[in-house]
């Protein structure tokens, strides 16, 4: 029997950490993405929680690894469908290319809710409303900052929870990560201006990770950033290129009102597909109204999708996680399909022998 | 004649405006006393104080007035306190609560 191969359907620090891993167990892997170029959300990020540490690196190293003799990335690829066909699984293309692999892994990670929705926000409307997304390339250069250069304390508030725990949106999960991430960016803000006043508008602050409750310490205390219990309930204009907004102080048990020179939204994670299963193949679609994330077969040996033998799921395409957890979960499912394939393998030769 | 009276009054608005410049005494008592910052809210403090349990006194509430800068209670609300020093022991967060109490006791309003 011949060398077994993987197909990774996404090249997003999932696709890339069970690529990675696969190979150094001797398996070929086709790595497929639908990007130009592979990394996912991680390539739009600029520095990273809990640590600070510079997102383009970790990037680049983790690149650097899928120049191996056994992978086989392949760009500007998206895939369709999956067929089950004698054992094997038969990969297709939009542009109708086919490749046969042994097994599969998911990998196609999240999109970031569209802030647009929530139109209450003023997303695309005012200038000085901006997403997450969009304030990391601010920190790195590559957009201009919503307010203007002479401001020396410019007002910044932040939005926990756009799009995330909001039955409204369809999105009834925790995004996770977007807790500690505007504590990050906060952080970030005011090392960039140090008079600069930050405020966060938050439900929970769930700090569930390593050094997340540090940092909110951190916070909190060296750089006097201002936590605010309550959901924004609008932003409009006012007086001056600022931004008016309104929420209810739930400690306090009052309104609150404020002008900001900046308003960023920290918009939550969405599945990016959703898997359209039929007797013998297996449909890629784009999500709907309240389809959530993959679900594993079950919670305990979550790397399996369904009952589909050899089809495997990684990352964020099963829900919101850490950059941490996701990479974590790709090196465990890369031995999980390493596990399954030798199954496999011993299967196929039993089989050859008694015939 | 009288004026008629419609019972209606006017009432104060209960928003807090952030804009407004937090005074300086204010400032100073977070540069003195800095875990200050560290307050969550928790409420632990409140819960074990004997202060409160007769007068209303929650010291979580007074550093949340302190944060969103709405001083004209504060000096009156801190010293319904007794220091006894419970709540020191049970905050989670070491915040220094005492001696925050004793400046905000002695602020002299300019």
């Amino acid at each position: 029997m011949q060398q077994p191969t993987v197909s990774i359907i996404g090249a997003g620090p999932a696709g890339l950490n069970a690529a990675i891993s696969l190979a150094k167990m001797e398996i070929r892997v086709n790595l497929f993405e639908k990007q130009v170029k592979p990394g996912g959300q991680l390539s739009h990020w600029h520095t990273l929680f809990p640590d600070m540490y510079d997102a383009k690196t970790l990037l680049k190293s983790t690149i650097n690894e899928i120049s191996h003799p056994h992978i086989k990335l392949y760009t500007t690829v998206n895939i369709r469908q999956i067929k089950r066909q004698n054992n094997q699984w038969i990969i297709s293309s939009d542009g109708n290319q086919e490749f046969i692999s042994d097994a599969v892994i998911i990998t196609s990670g999240f999109n970031l809710f569209d802030a647009t929705k929530k139109e209450e926000y003023g997303y695309g409307i005012y200038p000085q409303v901006i997403t997450s997304l969009e304030l990391e390339q601010m920190f790195n250069g590559r957009r201009e900052w919503p307010f203007s250069k002479d401001i020396e304390a410019p007002k910044a508030g932040f939005v926990h929870c756009v799009g995330s725990r909001d039955t409204k949106c369809g999105n009834n999960w925790c995004s996770k990560v977007c807790c500690v991430k505007a504590v990050k960016q906060a952080i970030e803000f005011k090392k960039q201006f140090p008079k600069a006043e930050v405020s966060c508008f938050y439900m929970d602050l769930r700090m569930f990770g390593k050094g997340y409750e540090e940092l909110y310490m951190k916070a909190q205390v060296d750089f006097n950033i201002q936590f605010i219990r309550g959901r924004l309930s609008e932003a409009s204009p006012s007086n001056g290129n600022k931004v008016h907004v309104k929420a209810e102080d739930t400690l306090m048990n009052r309104p609150l009102k404020q002008n900001l020179d900046m308003l960023v939204l920290m918009v939550g994670m969405t599945p990016a597909i959703w898997l359209n299963q039929h007797a013998e193949r297996i449909d890629f679609e784009k999500p709907k109204f309240k389809q959530g994330f993959i679900n594993p077969v079950e919670n305990y040996q979550s790397t399996i999708y369904q009952n589909t033998p050899g089809v495997f799921a990684a990352g964020t395409c099963k829900g919101p996680a850490s950059l941490i957890d996701v990479i974590q979960d790709a090196k465990a499912t890369a031995f999980e399909v390493f596990a399954y394939l030798k199954k496999e393998k011993q299967n196929v030769e039993i089989l050859e022998k008694t015939t | 004649m009288s004026r008629i009276s419609f019972g209606y009054s006017v009432s104060e608005g209960k928003v807090i405006n952030l804009d407004q410049q937090k005074p300086a005494w204010l400032e100073k008592i977070f540069e003195l006393e800095p875990s200050l910052h560290r307050c969550i809210s928790c409420g632990n403090c409140a819960a074990v104080c004997t202060a409160g349990h007769f007068t209303g006194m929650k010291f979580y509430r007074i550093c949340l007035n302190a944060f969103r800068g709405q001083t004209s209670d504060l000096k009156n609300d801190a010293k319904a306190c007794m220091l006894c020093g419970k709540c020191q022991f049970a905050c989670p967060r070491g915040v220094n609560i005492r001696h925050a109490i004793m400046l905000m006791t002695q602020i002299q309003k300019p």
